[in-house]
């Protein structure tokens, strides 16, 4: 057993004394409650006995599957208390109601179809707490004519019209790319976040709680940049095959890659510079930035040809120190070993009872009153029932054996 | 439904400019904060420099990326190289709650409108100061662009083909990432400063929180010392799980098949009872070993219909599927129209244009675009007078002086 969290003195984060129950799947209503739990809000995770599907996508220690050892659920469930309850069963819907009767918000993905049947329906939990944040997370959304789809990730980073700017440029033949991981994922975590705070803000000032619909599409849509608002300003769609106004790649060195950019003019002319001044720069073929744009496939050969035999390091701080904004493309190894991340202190270790010691993402923020914080790993499934159901909810024993026998939790 | 927001009352001395801070405190504009931004007419926001602008006719107030991440604010000029307008600022930050910012560290501290500064004049004011790399490091100094955070993040290292090197994600992430992490974080030292009285500064950067995106490739360098291999749009526990091409020019659906049975229904929609009964397939091993005949197959049938049809389709089989969706069908969805998340406000210079609105509907205290982004100054005899309390001839006589540009 790890330590409950409130044994340890810490300094209290901004987040103490706020109560939340997460449930739900993955990562979107997870990373809503990691940053709330990372902050010092007192958050319970309710998983289905059979487990948050987080704990079957990995990575695994040897890559070998174990639901205790996911990377993913380790990484977005610090901080948390974890029970396990079957929403299904009458049951495990009045426990429910129980846990949530002294909670400041419920955050949870499920589907918009699923409510009713698992007890999340806002009107239900609002008559026995009025002062409930109910925060619903679904893909398209409570209302509409797609409320019923049902979407993964990958499908998401569609519907939110970002999939249709990544890729290969000049590559007509492949399909448009999504972003790595679970970003749609993260982006509606965020949002939650955002909203359940804002409500519970709002709360000071009504003594009201309320319902959020969170639609991931939206969020996504609402990250896009210049590239939605395109449409409605001058009729353009900008899409992986189209022309980029500021020349931007990534190109190898001699040990890994550099990210080039150079948006103002005399970050260009440092970088003409740093490269030693080469005959070809003075041409008219690169004059200013719209000229590199668009002859940006010849620029892009020279600037390999210079590249091909420098370090990434090299490179990198050259660069930035004659205030040319050019970046590592870091690999994961290399964070690790970033010495600027490491001087602010930013990964986290801690050990968890099956996955051991490990080093995790830290503070995304550092607070300086009231700081992020790492008090415990994820909860291993069901570790807390006894600890919340028991002690907080006051079953006896006797009725905790029960429950494991009918398997409501 | 009351008619107070969540941040009713809430006052934001807003020093940001281009892109993540803007979206920090948009996000708090929609939850109904005062949001006051500080601009110069001799630096111009980039985004109120750059495409795309209405009807391609260029200017200040005509651009369509200062509009959509500046709706709701309001718009003040302020000369800080002059003492007297440096002097308004601190009257502005002695009214407000909340400052933020996104200069290059230091910068602020050089301006004399450093937190230690702020703080004598304001004591709970809380500051939140988003940079590419934080305040502290050796590398703290160094210059940041939204788009270079995908690369540092490592999400680049991630993103790509399996024979291609890093790839961007297609948009500069690292910024509205980082905005809506600000966003979070301010939230959360409000509700310190209720419960406890007490402000504080708040150190973000970009670099982090977009590290934050990749959790699970920095656990699997933990564990393994090996970093997940970059994959395309395939998934190693689902299969299919790709964009597949459709009919028309450049037109893809993305479908996913979670499990076995998902499988079987997919077959049976596309009709092929061959691929049903194909062993290969039967299993997500199978399908995963042999993924280019799969995708092969799926493609023979979707590029014999359009993205819309494949989605509606698959999606009344209970499948998950969409259509690799453009700028131009997000703003004509009628979906998103119903719910509505389009905010259709009048500005004075660009009309009606239909920008992205709030993404969070909330009951009691709805949050929406109560107004368009403003135009540059708009506001600032407005906020001088009302408030900071200056007479108009003192407004005017600060306008001679040049401390309003």
């Amino acid at each position: 057993m790890s330590e409950h969290p409130s044994s340890r003195p810490q300094t209290p984060g901004p987040l103490h004394g706020i109560r939340v129950v997460e449930c739900g799947h993955m990562v979107a209503a997870a990373y809503a409650g990691k940053l709330m739990a990372d902050l010092g809000a007192e958050v319970i995770k309710v998983e289905e006995p059979g487990g948050d599907r987080a704990r079957q996508r990995g990575p695994y220690p040897g890559n070998v599957p174990h639901p205790e050892k996911s990377g993913l659920f380790l990484y977005l469930n610090t901080n948390k208390r974890g029970v396990t309850l079957d929403l299904e069963t009458a049951k495990g819907r009045e426990l429910f109601q129980q846990l949530v009767k002294d909670a400041d918000v419920v955050v949870h993905n499920y589907h918009p179809t699923q409510l009713a049947s698992l007890g999340l329906e806002y009107e239900a939990l609002a008559q026995q707490n009025p002062t409930l944040v109910l925060t619903s997370i679904s893909p398209f959304g409570q209302t509409g004519p797609h409320r019923e789809y049902t979407a993964h990730d990958l499908t998401l980073w569609s519907a939110g019209g970002i999939v249709f700017l990544g890729g290969a440029g000049g590559r007509p033949d492949l399909p448009p790319l999504k972003a790595a991981g679970q970003q749609a994922g993260f982006q509606a975590g965020v949002n939650a976040g955002i909203a359940s705070l804002g409500a519970l803000y709002a709360r000071l000032g009504t003594g009201r709680g309320q319902h959020i619909d969170i639609s991931v599409q939206e969020c996504l849509v609402a990250i896009m940049e210049n590239n939605y608002i395109a449409w409605p300003y001058d009729q353009t769609t900008p899409s992986r095959l189209g022309f980029r106004l500021i020349p931007q790649d990534v190109l190898p060195c001699r040990d890994g890659y550099i990210y080039v950019l150079a948006v103002e003019e005399h970050q260009w002319q440092n970088a003409v510079e740093l490269m030693g001044n080469p005959d070809w720069a003075d041409t008219e073929l690169f004059q200013d930035f719209v000229a590199r744009s668009v002859n940006w496939d010849a620029l892009k050969a020279l600037l390999a040809d210079w590249l091909q035999d420098k370090s990434v390091h090299e490179v990198y701080h050259g660069a930035q120190q004659r205030r040319v904004p050019f970046a590592p493309v870091s690999t994961m190894g290399d964070l690790l070993k970033s010495e600027h991340l490491n001087a602010r202190g930013f990964f986290a270790e801690i050990g968890h009872p099956e996955a051991g010691t490990l080093r995790y993402p830290g503070a995304p923020f550092k607070f300086a009153a009231s700081p992020w914080t790492l008090r415990s790993p994820a909860p291993c499934l069901g570790q807390h029932n006894e600890e919340v159901y028991c002690g907080q909810l006051g079953l006896a024993p006797e009725e905790l054996q029960s429950l494991q026998a009918t398997k409501v939790i | 439904m009351s008619e107070q927001l969540p941040l009713s009352g809430v006052r934001v001395a807003d020093f940001t400019w281009v892109w993540a801070g803007p979206f920090c405190t948009l996000q708090l504009a929609h939850l109904g904060a005062e949001v006051i931004r500080i601009e110069s007419e001799s630096r111009l926001c980039v985004t109120r420099r750059i495409p795309p602008v209405a009807d391609g006719q260029a200017g200040p107030n005509r651009c369509g990326y200062f509009n959509q991440y500046n709706q709701g604010k309001h718009s003040i000029c302020l000369n800080l190289k002059k003492p007297a307008g440096l002097g308004i600022a601190k009257k502005l930050v002695a009214t407000s709650d909340v400052v933020a910012e996104n200069f290059a560290a230091g910068v602020m501290d050089r301006m004399g409108l450093g937190y230690d500064t702020l703080k004598t004049i304001k004591p709970d004011i809380i500051m939140i100061a988003l940079s590419g790399y934080g305040a502290t490091g050796p590398e703290s100094p160094y210059v940041s662009y939204g788009p270079a955070q995908v690369p540092m993040s490592g999400l680049a290292s991630l993103t790509g083909f399996p024979d291609s090197p890093p790839m961007s994600v297609g948009f500069s992430y690292g910024d509205p990432n980082g905005g809506l992490h600000g966003a979070f974080a301010v939230l959360a030292a409000l509700m310190h400063r209720a419960r406890t009285g007490e402000g504080q500064y708040i150190d973000l950067s970009q670099w982090e929180t977009s590290v934050a995106l990749v959790g699970e490739g920095i656990m699997a360098q933990e564990m393994n010392a090996a970093a997940p291999q970059r994959r395309g749009n395939r998934d190693p526990h689902m299969a299919p799980h790709g964009l597949f091409r459709c009919e028309g020019e450049d037109r893809w659906v993305s479908i996913v098949v979670a499990d076995d049975a998902e499988w079987q229904r997919l077959c049976a929609i596309m009709g092929k009872t061959d691929l049903a009964s194909d062993a290969r397939f039967a299993t997500l091993a199978g399908r995963k070993d042999n993924e280019d005949a799969l995708e092969a197959a799926v493609t023979a049938w979707t590029t014999t219909l359009s993205a819309e049809e494949v989605t509606r389709t698959l999606q009344a089989a209970g499948l998950a599927a969409f259509p690799a969706i453009t700028n131009k069908e997000l703003a004509e969805d009628e979906h998103l129209r119903s719910r509505p998340f389009f905010a259709r406000l009048d500005h004075p210079e660009v009309g009606v244009r239909q920008h992205a609105g709030v993404p969070w509907n909330f009951s009691d205290t709805p949050c929406q675009v109560r107004r368009p982004a403003p135009c540059l100054g708009q506001d600032t005899g407005e906020v001088l007078q009302r408030v900071l309390g200056y007479s108009a001839d003192e407004a005017a006589t600060l306008k001679d002086n040049e401390v309003l540009t």
